[in-house]
């Protein structure tokens, strides 16, 4: 199908998966640089072949518990410009924030779920290789849920809160417009809008919208 | 009377016109001379110094201390209308305490008993907390009522054990001690018995011989004679000043509950672990298969039949595999062969496995349906570990009823050598079963040498 030509590095300890997004991943014409099990072999696979971007696991060998993340967090130090999709079968909220913790540029952080869904999630991989966000939908869930701010969102109407969500997840005016059906230059009316109300620093870069408001949805 | 003969260890005893044999056996001989060697060494060795040490100093420190917590026990009382009176009750049953705690110290070093500390004080907060918690504390009261018991016995003791200690020596000196007749000066329940009056008559040799062998018995049946008031000594240390029985069996519960609490969080831990790394991700791939797929079909002029079918050729078999694994996996939590009875359910196990494996069962009663599972992962476990380490030919499972216990016994001819530590994978291994069997207050017990065969036995009890 398409050929983008980013080049990948992919580490899951689950054969079965790992398998699956070679296949998935060759299948639209990415490279792939190299598709390990374990953090070790990742590490030195990124550093030989500098790939674009990086698919990561959260859980690996040995404790089977944040190992991922921790690697994630290495590697962004170390290779800037390499973009980091991490990926789990489950969303932690606290994973997100230690993730985003300064930037949210070329930073993913994705249900692995998410692959069934094989357009959405190869957008979503080409955002973070390029320098964007992908936020899973269930994490812009889960803080919109727990946030404290909740009073100050019911200033917003529902379609605001839905450009407020898509805007969390890291998505463009345009694919925002396109997810809602609706045209670009309504989605930036609603973008001011949101803005204004929720009295957040304009900004034009996507990424540091996406810090704006998740810096306003967990404080 | 005549002894005749003498052959061997027997005597040939000729009394009046009838002859008997007194014939020891080999084995009462040397049981005989093991018994002569201990008392004659008794009275030299530490312990019976140490012991001697205990009755007269411990016997000291109860007197004073019988007396120092009776009479601020008395003025508590008295003086109990007000709350002065009471705190002096606490005082005193925590000086109770704390000459229990002196007791338990001495017999412990001294005398080797290992009795262990009970529950420390712990009182609630504030001035009427502490009141309370004083008054009720149980190891206080069992201390108070340790002290008259010692003392009462301890008086006894003085004129039968320590006087026997005094009078030995009294008799063994007599010779230089009496020499003027001046007496013995002996006393006590020895004394009373051989008459002291007697003892102290002037000697002539016949009489100072006798006086002197006296002495000698008295002073190999001294340490003996101590021993015994000690032992009692050590009985009532035992039951009055060591933990509280009750207070033990809740302790006890306490950590087996707390190893079951663990046990049952390492399944739950084991079976996330099996459905994260098995079902999950083989449900993912197989979702990103179809997805693959139906992106294919969304453009039917180029549709490339042979890559849509390879993906849904592995989708298919993806959820098959899903399937099995969810299936092994709830048999993992609960086996539906139980359902069925222990009897059903071993049997399917004997015929799964690898190993060929004879089964026999006899049970009078149903074990509760906790005991039966535990049995069955107990069975499912070790005949695993047969088939993965052994290198057995057959195997067998016996199960039977022992009265109110289960016992199983799993037996391989394989090459042996199984460690508690080594055999099983994790939780789910030896150590887990242990833990597991403990939890309802079972034994498990592996016999393994090197070259086989491996045995392990597990008691359950039947209802739990």
């Amino acid at each position: 199908m398409t050929a983008t030509g980013l080049r990948v590095a992919i580490a899951e300890d689950s054969a079965i998966l790992r398998d699956g997004l070679v296949q998935l991943l060759v299948d639209r014409g990415f490279t792939i640089t190299g598709a390990v099990g374990d953090p070790a072999a990742l590490r030195s696979s990124v550093a030989q072949h500098a790939p674009d971007v990086a698919v990561i696991d959260i859980r690996m060998p040995p404790t089977f518990t944040d190992e991922g993340l921790r690697l994630a967090l290495e590697l962004r130090d170390r290779h800037h410009g390499l973009g980091i999709l991490l990926f789990s079968q489950y969303v932690e909220t606290r994973y997100a924030a230690d993730l985003l913790a300064d930037d949210a540029a070329g930073i993913g952080y994705l249900l692995k779920d998410r692959v069934a869904d094989v357009s959405d999630f190869v957008d979503a991989l080409e955002r973070v290789a390029v320098g964007g966000t992908a936020l899973d939908p269930e994490v812009v869930m889960q803080l919109m849920g727990a946030t404290r701010r909740s009073d100050s969102l019911t200033v917003l109407t529902a379609r605001e809160r839905e450009v407020l969500s898509l805007m969390a997840e890291g998505r463009s005016n345009a694919a925002i417009a396109s997810a809602l059906v609706i045209s670009e230059g309504a989605v930036e009316k609603h973008v001011a809008n949101i803005f204004a109300k929720l009295d957040l620093p304009v900004s034009q870069n996507d990424h540091r919208r996406v810090l704006a408001v998740l810096r306003f949805l967990e404080s | 009377m005549t002894a005749d003969q003498v052959e061997g260890n027997g005597v040939r005893v000729r009394l009046g016109g009838r002859e008997m044999s007194l014939a020891i056996s080999d084995e009462q001989a040397v049981r005989l001379r093991a018994l002569v060697d201990r008392v004659a060494r008794e009275p030299f060795t530490k312990r019976v110094w140490a012991e001697l040490a205990y009755f007269v100093v411990g016997g000291a420190l109860t007197a004073v201390g019988l007396a120092f917590v009776a009479w601020t026990m008395v003025a508590g009382i008295v003086l109990a209308i007000t709350f002065v009176g009471l705190a002096v009750l606490v005082l005193s049953l925590r000086s109770a305490r704390g000459l229990g705690g002196l007791f338990r110290r001495m017999a412990r070093s001294w005398l080797g008993e290992p009795v262990a500390d009970p529950e420390p004080f712990a009182s609630r907060p504030g001035f009427l907390g502490w009141l309370q918690s004083g008054l009720r504390d149980r190891v206080a009261w069992r201390s108070v009522a340790y002290l008259p018991l010692r003392a009462a016995w301890t008086f006894l003791g003085v004129f039968v054990a320590l006087s026997l200690w005094w009078d030995a020596f009294a008799c063994l000196l007599h010779p230089i001690t009496n020499h003027d007749g001046s007496g013995l000066g002996v006393w006590g329940l020895p004394a009373a018995i051989f008459g002291g009056d007697h003892l102290n008559q002037p000697f002539g040799l016949v009489h100072g011989l006798a006086v002197f062998l006296l002495g000698v018995v008295f002073f190999f049946a001294a340490p003996w004679v101590t021993r015994g008031f000690v032992n009692v000594d050590r009985l009532l240390v035992r039951s009055l000043l060591g933990p509280d029985p009750v207070q033990v069996r809740v302790r006890q519960l306490e950590q087996t509950r707390t190893r079951t609490v663990d046990a049952s969080a390492a399944t739950l831990r084991r079976i996330e672990r099996d459905l994260h790394d098995g079902t999950q991700a083989q449900l993912v791939a197989l979702a990103m298969r179809l997805g693959m797929a139906k992106e294919k079909l969304e453009d039917p002029e180029h549709v490339d039949v042979e890559q849509v079918r390879a993906l849904v050729d592995e989708a298919h078999r993806g959820a098959k595999e899903a399937i099995a694994e969810l299936r092994d996996i709830a048999r993992g939590i609960h086996p539906p062969a139980l359902d069925v009875g222990l009897e059903g359910a071993l049997a399917t196990l004997a015929a799964r496995s690898a190993v060929p494996t004879d089964l026999s069962i006899s049970l009078d009663t149903r074990p509760t349906p906790a005991i039966e599972a535990i049995a069955y992962f107990c069975v499912a476990e070790l005949l695993a570990n047969v088939a993965q380490h052994a290198q057995a030919s057959r195997a067998s499972v016996s199960c039977s009823q022992q009265g109110t216990w289960l016992r199983l016994v799993v037996r391989d001819d394989g090459i042996g050598g199984a460690e508690p530590t080594m055999v099983g994978s994790s939780s789910s291994g030896l150590a887990g079963l242990t833990d597991r069997v403990k939890g309802v207050d079972g034994r498990l017990h592996l016999v393994s040498p090197v070259g086989g065969p491996t045995v392990v036995t597990v008691d359950l009890p039947l209802s739990a």
